[in-house]
Parts: C-alpha cells; structure tokens; sequence
C-alpha cells in the first residue's frame, strides 16, 4: 500500500482535531464499528452450521473477535461527543452504516467465504491505514486488532482455496464473489471524501491505494481458486487491479452505502439486543 | 472433502517444551493454523505449532497415536488429545 506520510505531532484527544476532520473521522469510526458488529452477527449465524466442527468453532470466535472489535470502535465515539451505548442498542436499522452486504444473512458456505475474504480483508485495510494514524485513541487500538484479523484472512483464505477446488461448489463461489467485488471496491470510497483525512495523517492512504492494497491481498487467492481471470482481477508488474468500472449512483460518502434502508428486522433486534433490552447494564 | 490431520503443539513459555495438545483436520496448513489457534484457546500461548499427521516419523512404535489417521467418523477434536494444556497433570490425567 502507498501510503501518504504527513508531518506534526499527534492528536491526543478528539477535540485538538481540525475541525473539518473531526466529522469525516467520525464517519468514518461509526462505518468501522457497524460494520463490525454486523460482520460478527453473520460469522455467529454459521457458528452450528459449517461444514466441520473445526469450522464452526473458528466462526464463532471470529464472530467474538468481531463483536470485540465493534465494542473497541464504539467506545472512541466517545471522543465525540456520541453515547456509544446510545449507538449500540438504540438506534434504528437505517442508522447503520455497514456495507449492504453485511444487511441480510447468507444463503450457503460459500457466500459466507466470499463475505469473509471480501468484506472482512476491506475492513481490514481500513483499519490497516489507521496503524500509524495521528489519532492517538485510534492508532492504540488497532495493532492488536489486526493481529487477530490475520487468522481471519488465513480462514477466508483456506477456505476460498479449497472451495475452488472442488468442482462441485467452485461456480457457487464464484458467483458469491463477483457479487461482492463490485461493492466492496466502492466500500473504500472516493478520493475527495478522505482527502483531509490523508492530508492530516489521520488515515495513512488515498482509498485507490487501499483498494490496492486490498486486490494484492485477496487477488493472490482467488488465483489458487482459479478465479481470478473470470472475476477481472490480475496483477501486472506487482500490482493488483481490477478490470471493472465502479458505480456511484446513489453513494453517501458519510455511510459508506448505496441505497437500502439498513439490516433486515431480525438481524437488527440481534444487533442491539432487543430481547434483553430489560437487562442492559449502565 | 478428505481433510488431514495436523496436530497441535504449543507452550505457555518461552521456557518450556513445545508440548502435544490436541489435533485438528484441516484442508491445508493455513486452515490447520486457525482451527488450532481458535479451537485451543484456553491459554495466552506463547508459541503454537501445528504438524501435519502424515509427516510424523514414528521411530521405535509402529502403534504410535499418531499412527494411522483415524476414520472420519473418529475425527473429533480433543478426542484423542490431552483435553488440556498440562495433560497428565490434571486431576483425571487426561486422555491419552
């Protein structure tokens, strides 16, 4: 990944940040934080039902690295201003800021794999270029995050591999991805909406560099799927690339989304716990 | 999909022997790593490893336990492990 190296001291606290940065960075935490809890909630619906025990016991504790993850982002909005317990369980579905993907559960073992090379890898990027961020609350966090999110990758990973080898669930696989590249490309958004972002040292790289970054992560895999060239993805010279053309129409640079109104009733009232609203702790 | 066996070593250490704990099936080494730093994840382990089955040379047994893989429908983890890190150790000794 290029990333973008910029001068100055670092920001100990929200309120010592520019003040056209301080919302972009709040976009851009609340994006991370639902989009990680949402993640989790989909790794916890496959926790019974993948293909082995060994399978199903790492999709439950991803789901766990995941929840802990969002509870980690939540809490720096507090910085700003937000109740994090406030954004965790009251909010309404079209609050959230997950990407589309994440809204619904999926229907087989290899769209969890897609989601999970996919969606999970692009969060991780995200997170990847806040390591050495300016942001002190946030630059704390994230190493130990992302030690973990490398288990994730070598899941997705292992698992895409395998898949594409099989002959009977390969074309399943496939499909699940090419739904999914599109978007998730978009996922990292336009230039001109991190630009302060960069420009402070807050995130460490333009969102075409992550997008980069992302394709040489995920683009190696889909190789040893045997995937690659039908999805459009190659490398030339070192660098990843994909041939198709990403659509803005209907693109909030705030969410992060395209369109529909947020995760489905019943992944909502998981999400924020409705069933044991009565027992939330203060 | 056939899935071989890797088994599990780890330490609480730097000290210590890397030590048998478990075993999981995996379709390859990638896959092995996560299953057994997910599945055994009762200690803050300084060090794992993981061995496919297949690559352990008995040397004087020819009824070593990690000879032959066991049949699919045996292929359970922690079965034929040592329930926990410690082993023999604990009070029951574990499953050897």
């Amino acid at each position: 990944m290029s990333t973008v190296a910029a001068p100055g001291t670092a920001f100990e606290r929200a309120d010592a940040l520019p003040g056209d940065v301080r919302a972009p960075l709040r976009d851009l935490i609340l994006v991370l934080a639902d989009s990680k809890r949402l993640l989790g909630i989909r790794y916890s619906d496959w926790m019974l039902g993948a293909p082995s025990l060994e399978a199903g016991i790492s999709a439950s504790s991803m789901a766990q690295d995941e929840w802990g993850h969002g509870r980690l982002t939540y809490a720096l909005l507090g910085e700003f201003g937000d109740e994090p317990k406030a954004l965790e369980h009251e909010r309404e579905a079209s609050e959230y800021r997950n990407p589309e993907a994440l809204d619904r559960p999926v229907r087989s073992w290899s769209e969890l794999v897609a989601l999970a090379l996919l969606v999970d890898t692009a969060l991780a990027v995200q997170y990847e270029a806040l390591v050495d961020s300016r942001y002190t609350p946030v630059r704390n966090r994230v190493q130990k995050l992302l030690d973990e999110e490398a288990f994730h990758f070598q899941y997705a990973a292992g698992w895409a591999r395998g898949l594409g080898k099989s002959a009977q669930v390969r074309g399943e696989l496939r499909d699940a991805v090419a739904s999914l590249l599109p978007q998730t490309l978009r996922w990292f958004g336009r230039a001109e909406a991190a630009e302060r972002l960069v420009q402070e040292g807050i995130v460490r790289a333009r969102p075409d560099a992550l997008r980069e970054r992302f394709l040489s992560c995920i683009g190696p895999v889909l190789q040893d799927a045997g995937l690659a060239g039908e999805l459009g993805v190659g490398e030339r010279d070192g660098r990843w690339s994909w041939s198709g053309e990403i659509g803005w129409e209907g693109w909030d640079d705030t969410t992060r989304r395209a369109g529909g109104s947020g995760p489905d009733e019943e992944t909502i009232a998981r999400v924020r716990g409705d069933k044991n609203r009565a027992l939330l702790m203060d | 999909m056939k899935e071989p066996v890797y088994e599990v070593f780890a330490r609480k250490t730097r000290e210590e022997p890397l030590r048998h704990i478990g075993y999981v099936n995996a379709m390859d080494g990638d896959l092995a790593r996560v299953y057994a730093w997910k599945t055994y994840d009762e200690q803050n382990w300084f060090e794992m490893c993981v061995v496919p089955r297949a690559q352990i040379l008995p040397v004087n047994r020819h009824e070593s336990s990690f000879l032959p893989a066991p049949p699919a429908d045996e292929a359970v983890v922690h079965s034929r492990a040592v329930a926990s890190y410690g082993g023999s150790e604990m009070a029951g000794g574990g499953v050897r």
